[in-house]
Formats: C-alpha cells, structure tokens, sequence
C-alpha cells in the first residue's frame, strides 16, 4: 500500500477528517472471514456495514429511503458518458469490464450490466446481508447472470490483477467514499484494478455547513428520508482534496466534477458550482 | 454451473440473451420433450396486446430508434392482419372510420418512419374550421392564420383513414423487421412466471395465446381496446360513464370539392341538442359523417333508403332543430320534405358543408360513444396505451390522437430506461411515462365532455350563455389561437 505524503494539504485534510472522526477510531479489521484468506487490512468499517445490513430489506423499495439513490442512478451513467466523451481516444462501443466497489443492493451494478456497451460487471460490498438482497434481486432480470458476478469482499481481498486482462475500464465508488475511515488509503488500493486509460468514478458528498443542514439535520433528523446514521459528515470529503490527492505524482490525469441537486418534485438535477455545496460525481482518468 | 441440465428451461434466459443460444437451448432440450408439445416460455422485452394504430405505432417507435431496436418485441393480436396489409380501395371511395390526425401526430408518425407509408392521395388535409350552435346559430370560424397553429401550408389538421394508417404501420413495421407478431391468436390468460432455480420470473406476467405460446415480458403493454384484457389483468380500474349516444358514421359524396377549396378544405361540425354532426373534408368530393346522435334515432336514419339518409344528411347541417324532430319521425319520404323545407328555411350556402349528394353503399355505421378513463396508466412490468387507457367522446377529433401522443411519450420512456440501464418494466422507471400523460389526457377528456354536455341542451338561459361566449370568443383572435393549438397538439402546456 503506498505510503501517504502527509506534506500535501489535500491528504491534511483527510487526515484532520479522520482525527474528527473518534467515533470510528478503532481497529479496521475485516471481520468476514468470506472476504479474503490473506487477512489484509481492511478499508471496511464495521460500524458501517452493520448500518447497512440493517437497511438490506429496503434496498429494492422504490418508495423506501434509497428512493433518492433510485433516483440519482441515470445520472451516474450520464456522467460516467460525459467522462468516456472528454477522452482524447473513443471508449470502445462494446466490451467493457466495470468493478463497482460498496454496490450495495446493485442499484448501479444491475444497470451497468443491462448497458450493451457493458461486457461485465463485478460488483463487491461488505455487507453479506445486503449482497444477498442484491442477489436476490438480480435473478428478476435473468439477462443480468450472464454479465454480473456479486463478491462479499473488500476492495483489498480482491485478488491483485495480473494484467490488463484483470483490470478494468470503470471502477466506480458511489455514495462509498464517505463510508471509508481510511479514504486515501482506500483510493490507493483501488488503483491497481483500473486499466490504464480507464476511469475511477465516483460520487460522494462535500463537507460544508449546507451538505450538514441537507444530509444530516433535513434528511435524518427532520424529513426522515434517510434513517438516521446513514451519514457520518465528519468523513464527507470535497472534490479539492479529491483532485488534489489524484494529480499527487499518482498516474491520473482529466478530473472532472459535476454538482448535483435533489429538487423535490423535479429529481436530482445537474447545477454548476454545486459540487462545493453538496452532492457531486467526480471522475478521473488513468494515465495510459 | 452446468447450463444444460435436466430441469434447463428457455425462462431462465433473459431478453439480453442472444437469440442463437436461446435456439440452442432449446434444440438441446428437446430431447427430452415427450410426445406432446412442451409448452416452452418465450422471453421479451416487451410484448404488445393489439395490433391497432398504438401499438403498431409503439412498436414501429421502439425499433425505429437504435437505441430500444435491440429489444426483443412480439405482437399479439386476435385478428388476421392481412386485410389490413391489402388494404386498398379505389379513389372513389373510402373506409367509413377515420380520424383527425393532428400536426403533432404526423410528425410523430414521420419522426419513426411511417408516414411515408401512408398512401397520401387518400389523406386530406384541411385548413380551417367552422363550429356552430344549432340552436342559436352562433358560430365560431377557425383559420391558420389565426393564432399561428398550422404546419408549413397551413393544415389544422389531416383527415386520414384508420385503414391507410394500419396499413402504413405494418409497411413500417415490416421494413424494419425484428418483431415476432402472432396474428390470429386470442391472448386466452395472462399469469406470472415462476420462481426457479436460476430465475425468479414471479413478477414477470405471461400471456398464453390460443396458439399455444407463452410469452414472458418484461414489459406488458396493453394496447387492447376498451375492453383491455391486460388493464383487467393489471387490476387496474377504468371509470367514466356512456353518454347514451352513439356515433353515425358514412362515407359521403358532395357535388363539388367543397367551398373555397382552392385555398384549403374546411371541416364542418354544428351542435345539436342531440349531438354534434361533423362533416370532414376527405379528398376529391368526399367526406366522412360522424352524427352523434341517440341511439333511437340513429337506428331510424340506418334504416332510411340512401336518397333519404343523404337528405338527412344535408338537413342536419341547413334546417332548425324542430324541422329535425319533425323529420326523424318520418317513416320515409325525408328527401322530399327536405326539399321542401330547405326553400323556406335562411341559411348561408357558404357557411354549411357543400351539398351531399351521395352515400358509399354499405358505409353507414355505428358506434356507441362513451367517457373511460383508467385509474392508472402503469403497473409493475403493465403499461397500457391507446383505448386501453382512455376513450373519448368524438367531438374533438382527439382519440387517436391521444394514443399517439402514449405512445411517443411510452417510447421515450422505454428509450430512457434503456440508456441508462434501467429494467424497462419496473413501475418506477415508467413513472415518467404516467406523469407525462395522464394529467394531459384528463384534462382534454374533461373540456370534451363538458362541451358535449354544455350542447346537449335546448334550455334557453344555457344557449344563450354558451352563443354569447361562443361570438365572443370568435371576435377574439387570441382566445381563438389558442384553441386553434391546443386542437393541433402544439398548444401551451399545463401540466
């Protein structure tokens, strides 16, 4: 795992995150034994997953509290285009390979694996309960056993690839990032398994007082959409540090970053500028 | 896992499978088939109850476009097509049932190919239109220069025969190829799927034919008709009332092409307490009749010799709404009185449709009218389009229309859902679709009705109310504009 250069102001930042974060200062040790026979250190919190075995049954309710997720679920495809559009070569029409990392009940996974430019997706989460219900649910679509293989596994229990032939196109970390103690740590460790000229994609939320107001206060506390303790926003991480700790001397090159909005009654809508105040997807490009 | 396995069924193979190994799969099983048919699952994307104009035109729409064309689709519908692939007829005369395209729905039908399928010298488009109180007489004039509603050259709107337009689909329809269409066969049952080893089908519905087949989709659209068997399925509920009336329709002769028609045919339609009659411009002398009227009376004119009926005809539009009561209780003998009465009743030549001369044997007919509209347009993997979802009273000339209009909005749904990877057939991934249309529809159905119901009646407060508004209304260019829009699909939006 490479070492992180604590000089950067990007990675203080993260790492002022996790010294603000003491409610999950313990051990970050895998605790499914499924995950992997090397014992590897984990980017997995316990405290997380547990959250989110717990929230498994709802997964798939379109009126349920991933209904926003539901939602959002084009739009990660329209920006996943708009990245494969700013390429300087054309991303290949068919027979792409996509690993999608924290897929939860397989909102994303399900649909990448419908797209005819798809060839596979491997899709890993943590949570054995949540998988399950993702399993479950892919076998309603019998087009998707072909193309969709499911992993309880972390990023680190993967098996390492040993050429382009086992690495990726995409490698997408939706609504994942801010779930990591560790997320530089993490990132690093996600490297590997991007084919050079292939992209990390991801969407997270940044920390400030509006994403606090928005995610914590309006959507736990008050409107009740989300149960409480889904967000920890102590761990959310803006696009500045995101940019910043890619273009550190690590092989990547073309970030790109689009702001999104939930408007009620409208759905999630793109607005320039609002990657500083909430929800963003963020992408970037594998030196080639 | 071994694929080819004992318990190996087609059902578990999705609409993403391709076909070749679908066919392999079920070569190999077949080796195991026993004397009788196995009754094999076939999987769709989207399998179309109804083969009339929205589902033909759904269907053209999804392969049409690159992007749903890789979509495996089937037909089901109960009649042979055939007399609607031979439809022709010569240019003397016309299918009794047409309808009023509108702008909006021709370029639709362009948008996917079709139109230039449709045999265009029996297509007729016409560019004004005049409305008026059979009671009082008020009258309401509509023109394209007014408001700006018309297409280059001016058209309101086409008047088409539903027989070209079928026809034209299934021209399409066979230019572009890829669907599987089971003609002649009745859908005898709708269920769900199973829930096996590899495959839980249990949310998919499975429609049996009388054929034999059982086909499993992903996406059920029902554009069935009224009495939609996949509405029925869907347990969704289709509310409204009938009106009591029903719609005399005929193919008519005229002794001329119709007045001013150099500069563009008019269409005609006059309320009367019983019902609005319409005259609309076919080409050359033609026109089609849709009297709405009350089913004694209609039965009454059905049964008058040709001469009298075309008297009839020419009375609906010219003499007062006495001289009509007086004439309908007539056994026989209406051309004569018409006659008659015509020289002592005023009216406008210019301002009633050209006289009728003439009724295309075996062309009447009749139709009872009636308001449906369904609870809801969708349901898990069931979208109903067309008919199905809602019928309308005649008077505006909207039903076709209306299906036209699901059907792009269907389309582009599915395209959606497509592109982003969505289960096309998930019921929130069709909300969009129900949120485009239902409120539209609802609002077109509502205004129809309250014009028949506002017509419908001799009371003389109410005629006078209505003929003051309706003169108003006509010395106002703007009002009328939007009228003219709203009735060409290219109106302001509500909703």
């Amino acid at each position: 795992m490479a070492t992180i250069p604590r000089t950067t102001p990007s990675i203080r930042s993260l790492n002022l995150l996790l010294r603000t974060a003491p409610r999950f200062a313990q051990t970050q040790y895998r605790r499914h034994t499924t995950a992997s026979a090397s014992g590897a250190k984990s980017s997995v919190n316990p405290e997380e997953v547990s959250h989110f075995n717990a929230l498994a049954s709802t997964w798939w309710d379109p009126h349920g509290s991933s209904r926003l997720l539901h939602l959002m679920n084009p739009l990660r495809h329209d920006f996943i285009r708009t990245c494969h559009a700013s390429q300087p070569t054309p991303v290949a029409k068919e027979g792409l390979r996509y690993l999608d990392i924290g897929c939860g009940g397989g909102i994303f996974a399900e649909s990448a694996a419908r797209l005819g430019s798809v060839k596979s997706v491997t899709a890993v989460d943590p949570s054995p309960e949540v998988l399950a219900v993702a399993k479950a649910h892919a076998r309603q679509d019998p087009g998707l056993a072909a193309k969709l293989t499911y992993l309880n596994v972390s990023v680190e229990g993967l098996p390492a690839p040993k050429g382009l032939q086992d690495q990726y196109d995409v490698l997408s970390l939706f609504e994942v990032i801010e779930h990591i103690t560790h997320p530089a740590q993490f990132l690093d460790a996600c490297t590997p398994f991007v084919k050079p000229g292939g992209w990390i994609i991801m969407s997270t939320i940044a920390r400030t007082w509006t994403s606090w107001v928005t995610t914590k206060l309006v959507a736990e506390d008050i409107a009740g959409i989300v149960p409480r303790g889904t967000h920890d926003w102590e761990k959310y991480i803006n696009e500045d540090e995101l940019r910043g700790h890619f273009l550190k001397e690590r092989g990547w090159n073309s970030p790109r970053v689009m702001g999104v909005v939930y408007v009620p009654g409208l759905g999630w809508k793109e607005i320039s500028g609002s990657e500083k105040l909430g929800n963003y997807f963020f992408g970037i490009r594998k030196d080639e | 896992m071994k694929p080819i396995a004992r318990s190996i069924r087609t059902r578990q193979l999705g609409g993403y499978v391709c076909h070749s190994c679908t066919r392999n799969l079920r070569r190999s099983r077949r080796g195991y088939a026993t004397t009788s048919q196995p009754s094999t699952l076939e999987i769709y994307d989207v399998v179309c109850v109804g083969g009339g104009p929205a589902g033909l035109s759904l269907l053209a729409a999804l392969r049409a476009n690159p992007i749903t064309s890789p979509l495996k689709v089937a037909l089901i519908e109960s009649q042979s097509l055939d007399p609607t692939r031979k439809f022709s007829l010569p240019s003397t005369q016309y299918s009794n049932r047409c309808s009023s395209l509108t702008p909006k729905s021709v370029g639709f039908l362009q948008d996917i190919g079709a139109w230039e399928h449709v045999k265009r010298e029996r297509v007729c488009g016409y560019k004004g239109m005049r409305v008026w109180d059979g009671v009082s007489g008020a009258s309401i004039d509509f023109s394209p220069e007014i408001g700006g509603a018309a297409t280059e050259g001016g058209v309101v709107a086409y008047m088409n025969e539903n027989l070209n337009l079928t026809r034209a689909l299934l021209g399409r329809l066979d230019e572009l190829g890829g669907v599987e269409v089971l003609e002649g066969e009745k859908v005898t049952g709708i269920g769900f799927g199973n829930d096996t080893s590899t495959a839980d089908l249990s949310s998919w519905p499975v429609v049996k034919t009388s054929g034999g087949r059982e086909l499993a989709a992903r996406l059920l659209v029902g554009a069935d008709g009224g009495n939609s068997p996949v509405r029925t399925f869907a347990g969704i509920d289709s509310r409204g009332w009938d009106y009591g009336r029903v719609g005399v329709v005929a193919t008519l002769q005229m002794e001329g092409e119709g007045w001013g028609c150099e500069e563009g045919k008019i269409a005609y339609q006059r309320f009367l307490p019983t019902g609005p009659v319409a005259c609309l411009p076919l080409p050359g002398k033609f026109c089609t009749l849709v009297w709405s009227t009350t089913p004694d009376l209609a039965a009454k004119l059905k049964a008058l010799s040709a001469e009298d009926f075309v008297s009839m005809v020419n009375a609906a539009f010219r003499l007062s709404v006495t001289d009509l009561k007086y004439l309908h209780d007539l056994p026989s003998g209406q051309e004569e009185e018409v006659s008659w009465r015509e020289n002592h009743t005023p009216f406008e030549r210019e301002h009633v449709p050209m006289k009728v001369v003439g009724v295309q044997e075996g062309s009447i007919a009749s139709f009872p009218l009636k308001l449906r509209h369904a609870d809801s347009y969708i349901g898990q993997r069931v979208a109903l389009v067309g008919d199905a979802a809602h019928t309308v009273h005649p008077l505006a000339g909207q039903g076709l229309n209306q299906g036209q209009g699901d059907v792009e909005s269907l389309a582009n749904t599915i395209a959606y859902s497509v592109e982003h990877g969505m289960d096309i057939g998930v019921r929130m991934n069709l909300e969009r679709y129900e949120s485009e249309r239902y409120a539209q529809n609802n609002m077109l159905m509502g205004v129809v009705d309250k014009l028949h119901k506002l017509y419908a009646t001799e009371n003389q407060l109410v005629v006078g109310v209505r003929s003051l508004g309706l003169r108003a209304v006509n010395s106002l260019d703007s009002v009328k504009g939007f009228f003219m829009r709203q009735a060409s699909g290219r109106g302001e939006k509500f909703l």
